[in-house]
């Protein structure tokens, strides 16, 4: 990492390179298009028909899905294995309990708060009675 | 070296352009490695504190915590070493915390802005707080982050949060014109619960697609280029390669936070019109009273200006700033002028109000 970076001489001594012209166009013409594909994304017509794609795709591969997910959680049911609501409804009963313990953790720090400053505060010295 | 025939060097340098270029290309860089600890868990989401380098006396009082986006890692804030905004922070004095997310399950499609604003986040403080032994402290929310963290700071302005910074945040969906993806998602193209209902979450190479699509040719052609063209300089290589992993590691939003997203905010622009509502209680921005540092990124295609701007005019705080810094979305924190420009100002901004 200390090194000095390579290949990256200053503009005076850089040796003649006989690609970079062709870079130099190949880059205006990446900036140009570039430019002109920001300004085509930005447009109604882009957004009309990206979204009509996608929605073409999603109406089509629906009642595929559908009847995967029918048949797999009658598949499972019958093996007497879980299904993915199963899983979902163990881990929201999980996120609740770890609620739960955050709660008891927070009140744990709480009651140790006072203690840990008693502690570190100087004692006085209890008089005779 | 010099005894060598040219053919040999040639052939040597080209071996070590293609190493380089495979490793760029096919290897996750080592990112995220400023030495943390994991403080506090909540399904997904976790609670880290990096650990502190400057001795307690002379840290700053108020501790900082970071909010990142939904849909990506937040290991972009800390990039890799000697180029990463913690690292920064936790070197000037700062008692830095991370609040990240994590990967929503099918089993969260049902999570939305009000459990991430109201339920998640004031317990991550609520441990902050108790670990840092510090009642006030100072929020950090980046693009969606800052949605986040600007609600909680409406909805509870005094739960002892003392400085607010949005960066990039997406708060004014009100210029259709001008934002892209309000165009995308205009609910006459954009059927946000036909994309839910087949998925649940919203996938996470749809969200990748989408930013990526703002600027095709950038994106898909040019970046590549340019790790073409830098092969012989291993520092360019080593930065893209890190900018890369953090890139293409994206993560699913919720489905009940994305619909929100797109709804509530994109299509009907609740939260400044005041009629976002979170657990019933509505989000209003004139109730922030925590000092403002709100940073747009002038070149920003993802979240343009008039997106963070009109908070400045809406919220209660007596002492609000709005700096402008050049570079893109991520570019302005994590670009080769960010350490230049946007962290410094932070520090010197936040600095003054944490003693």
């Amino acid at each position: 990492m200390g090194d000095k970076p390579k290949g990256n001489p200053s503009a005076g001594d850089k040796p003649y390179d006989p690609l970079e012209a062709w870079r130099n166009m190949r880059d205006a013409t990446l900036d140009a298009w570039s430019k002109a594909m920001i300004e085509a994304v930005n447009t109604e017509a882009y957004a009309s028909a990206t979204g009509a794609m996608l929605d073409a795709s999603l109406s089509a591969s629906a009642p595929f899905r559908e009847a995967l997910e029918k048949s797999m959680v009658q598949t499972l049911q019958m093996l007497n294995l879980p299904t993915r609501a199963d899983f979902e409804s163990l881990a929201e009963r999980m996120t609740h309990l770890e609620m739960r313990l955050d709660d008891i953790d927070a009140k744990l720090d709480s009651l140790s708060r006072p203690a840990r400053a008693d502690a570190s505060a100087p004692k006085r010295k209890s008089k005779p009675r | 070296m010099t005894g060598l025939h040219p053919a040999t060097l040639a052939f040597g340098q080209a071996e070590e352009k293609l190493r380089r270029l495979t490793t760029a290309l096919t290897t996750r860089a080592a990112i995220a490695q400023t030495p943390k600890q994991l403080i506090w868990t909540l399904n997904k989401a976790k609670l880290y504190r990096y650990v502190p380098v400057v001795p307690a006396e002379k840290r700053h009082h108020v501790p900082l915590l970071l909010v990142f986006a939904l849909m990506n890692r937040p290991d972009i804030l800390d990039l890799r070493p000697g180029h990463s905004f913690v690292e920064f922070m936790v070197n000037k004095g700062y008692d830095v915390y991370l609040l990240d997310w994590g990967c929503p399950g099918l089993e969260d499609r049902n999570l939305k802005f009000d459990d991430y604003t109201l339920e998640y986040l004031p317990r991550a403080i609520r441990k902050l707080k108790a670990i840092s032994g510090s009642q006030e402290f100072s929020l950090l929310g980046w693009c969606i982050g800052a949605i986040i963290t600007t609600s909680y700071a409406a909805l509870r302005p005094d739960d002892g949060l003392r400085n607010l910074i949005l960066l990039t945040a997406p708060l004014d969906f009100a210029d259709k014109e001008t934002i892209t993806f309000a165009k995308w998602t205009d609910p006459r193209y954009f059927d946000v619960e036909k994309i839910l209902a087949a998925f649940g979450n919203m996938p996470a190479g749809m969200i990748e697609y989408g930013a990526k699509a703002l600027k095709p040719v950038e994106n898909y052609v040019g970046n590549y280029l340019r790790l073409w063209d830098n092969l012989d300089n291993p520092y360019i290589v080593e930065a893209w390669h890190a900018m890369y992993t953090w890139v293409t590691d994206n993560i699913p939003m919720a489905g009940g936070a994305f619909r929100q997203l797109i709804v509530d905010l994109y299509q009907n622009n609740r939260l400044m019109q005041g009629t976002w509502e979170l657990r019933g209680e509505r989000v209003d921005v004139g109730r922030i009273r925590a000092r403002l540092l709100t940073v747009i990124a002038e070149g920003d295609h993802i979240t343009p200006a008039c997106q963070s701007e009109s908070i400045h005019q809406k919220t209660g705080s007596g002492d609000k700033e709005l700096f402008r810094s050049p570079g893109g979305h991520i570019g302005i924190m994590a670009g080769s002028g960010a350490s230049t420009k946007t962290w410094p100002h932070i520090d010197g901004w936040l600095g003054r109000r944490s003693a």
